[in-house]
């Protein structure tokens, strides 16, 4: 079962990753955002298209070309693709929706016909194919009894950073603070002479680039496909929900448990041969906990109903 | 009124369409292309129960659909999986498939139970996990439910009870009789179901689900339980879905785990958005114009494209289903026949 603790810790990064950036969204918004899966994608193909060499028949479409960039300068830019991207979604379609008035269950339905639009739009221009980026493969070591790549102890290393940097950003911040305000009660934040509108869009920016970075994470770890953000999803959604929708801090550790749990029940005796189903184990561990304690470890009681 | 002439005249013209753009066969491809519709229309009625009269949000219709199709498979003769093992008895058709709609309800049971005394987004979460849990277990217990090689060679049950003049009908026209008989049979259980279902909503339990979905506070007041109610459309609707997915096998022919993947209940909503939520008839009438367009799409894939593939091909059909649901949900929530007094747009 150890064995599979190294990537079980790899898997809780990137769902506690984009845990996080989904309970922020929808602690200031109220959007449960089913297209975060396909931001998390855009990502990493974005980083895909830009680190890629150019003579690599990469996507379907033969009027592109990879750009083959350094692949730090491609992290970077589609990380800031992902935030221009979010910002867009939330000035182009998001806003207009909120002062039409629009209730959160038929902007629920809004995000879901937005995540299946994108998601196959990814399938017609980028690949079909799982693709890895362009990085040199590495031997798995021995850490403290656990087997990871240099790499992959890297990815980690960077991962817990972000998080932490997230944590000191919305506790220490001003805009951090705004962003926890109105996700209390924006009535209240807007009379103390927050602007929800900015705060609502930087949260929209901010979350799509954590989103776009989870993405690369997740690419560099396993690989890139146009279905990966609908796979991650799910489980992040189980993270998030363990957790305690709304909450950053709940966020962050649900999903690190639902990463570590999916991946050491594979070594679960009554799983073998049954790969796939290591996933259905943490949705079905999502449903038993709605069923005992809905508002999540770390939850607010009177957010559920 | 002025609807029903729209939604006349969007019939009008996407039977034309398909007339006039099949030269060879065009019979051929309307009973086929109506019989998927029937299909897709009867799964739409079910969620229109959920999501129309009772304002629950099920993402996860291809888990009822699926389940109900497998257990019905399952309980009549068959054939299984890698090596094809043959399973020469079983239960009477109509029993089955009676089983196999119970069997759908006992899910929305289960997977109503712990959500849906919580808010309604909980309920979508949860029912799109379960339709991605029943397929990976579908597709990993491989020799319950054959897995990815399925279930074949199910379908004489049901073909058995053809009548000779659908054999004969299809044959002057040159239409395949096996699927007609599976559309003809969808068709007249959309109209039973309608029937039933039109009585229920007049009825004072039809009226108790409007309420649940327009105040569930006030309905809590006046001593009826919410809960219970939902649960009980709940129910309702996943067993509509069940007869569908049942439907779907034997158009098919073959089940296998790649039948009912969650995308499928994506077709659904889109169908039901466009018809019309909390309507009757809209969602059979949107999931026909729904399919019309899904037909149409493959052109304009051979424009984008020299050669399509089926991959590219099917990129196209969801691009344009994602765009139908954002699109009507955003500019036409009603859909063609829906009443917008009727909408919970505006519920927080």
């Amino acid at each position: 079962m150890l064995e599979q603790l190294g990537n079980g810790l790899l898997l809780g990064v990137i769902i506690a990753l984009g845990s996080v950036a989904l309970s922020l969204l929808y602690g200031v918004t109220r959007i449960v955002n089913f297209a975060h899966g396909e931001i998390i994608a855009f990502g990493a193909i974005m980083a895909l298209f830009f680190s890629s060499s150019p003579d690599s028949s990469l996507l379907y479409l033969d009027r592109f070309s990879p750009l083959g960039i350094n692949f730090l300068t491609s992290v970077i830019l589609s990380i800031l693709l992902c935030g221009v991207f979010g910002g867009l979604l939330e000035l182009c379609l998001f806003k207009p929706l909120r002062k039409n008035n629009f209730g959160n269950i038929a902007v629920l339905v809004v995000t879901i016909g937005l995540s299946i639009f994108l998601r196959h739009v990814y399938l017609l221009f980028a690949s079909a194919k799982p693709t890895s980026y362009i990085l040199e493969l590495q031997r798995r070591e021995d850490y403290f009894g656990v087997q990871l790549t240099p790499r992959n102890v890297q990815v980690l290393i960077i991962g817990f950073a972000v998080m932490v940097l997230v944590g000191i950003f919305l506790t220490y911040t001003r805009t951090g603070k705004a962003m926890r305000a109105v996700r209390d009660s924006s009535d209240l934040a807007s009379i103390s002479g927050i602007n929800s509108d900015y705060i609502i869009l930087v949260t929209w920016i901010f979350s799509s680039m954590l989103a776009g970075f989870t993405g690369i994470i997740q690419g560099v770890i396993n690989n890139v496909r146009w279905n990966m953000g609908f796979l991650i999803l799910l489980l992040i959604f189980a993270g998030t929900v363990l957790g305690g929708i709304g909450t950053s801090f709940g966020a962050m550790f649900g999903g690190f448990i639902i990463g570590i749990l999916v991946q050491l029940s594979v070594g679960l005796e009554f799983m073998d041969g049954h790969t796939e189903a290591k996933n259905a184990i943490a949705l079905a561990l999502m449903i038993i906990i709605l069923l005992v304690r809905p508002q999540g470890i770390f939850g607010n009681k009177d957010r559920i109903s | 009124m002025k609807k029903y002439i729209i939604a006349f005249f969007l019939l009008a013209i996407s039977f034309m369409y398909i007339f006039l753009s099949n030269e060879t066969g065009g019979a051929r491809v309307f009973v086929n292309l109506m019989t998927f519709a029937g299909i897709y229309g009867l799964a739409a009625i079910g969620i229109n129960v959920h999501f129309g009269w009772t304002g629950l949000l099920n993402f996860g219709h291809a888990a009822f659909m699926g389940i109900g199709a497998y257990t019905t498979v399952l309980l009549i003769p068959h054939s299984l999986g890698r090596e094809g093992v043959v399973i020469s008895s079983g239960l009477p058709l109509p029993i089955a498939i009676l089983v196999g709609i119970v069997a759908a309800a006992l899910l929305g049971l289960l997977l109503g139970l712990p959500t849906l005394r919580l808010r309604g987004d909980y309920l979508a979460i949860v029912t799109i996990a379960a339709a991605e849990i029943f397929r990976l277990l579908v597709r990993d217990f491989e020799n319950l439910t054959g897995g990815v090689y399925g279930i074949i060679q199910f379908s004489d049950s049901l073909q058995n009870s053809r009548p000779d003049f659908i054999t004969r009908f299809s044959e002057s026209y040159d239409i395949s009789p096996a699927q007609f008989w599976v559309g003809v049979l969808t068709w007249i259980s959309i109209i039973v179901i309608l029937l039933i279902l039109s009585r229920l909503k007049k009825s004072p339990w039809g009226r108790a689900l409007r309420a649940v979905r327009e105040d569930e506070d006030a309905v809590r007041a006046l001593g009826k339980n919410a809960v219970l109610l939902k649960l009980q459309s709940f129910m309702l609707g996943a067993a509509i879905g069940g007869l569908s997915g049942i439907f779907l096998v034997f158009n098919y022919g073959t089940v296998q785990a790649s039948t009912f993947v969650p995308v499928l209940t994506f077709y659904v909503w889109a169908a039901l958005i466009l018809g019309g939520v909390g309507s009757l008839g809209g969602p059979a009438l949107g999931a026909v114009i729904f399919w019309v367009i899904i037909a149409s799409t493959d052109s304009i894939s051979r424009f984008l494209f020299e050669s399509p593939d089926g991959q590219q091909l099917a990129g196209v059909r969801f691009v344009i289903v994602g765009l139908l649901i954002m699109f009507f949900m955003i500019f036409r929530p009603s859909g063609i026949l829906g009443k917008k007094e009727e909408l919970l747009l505006d519920v927080k």
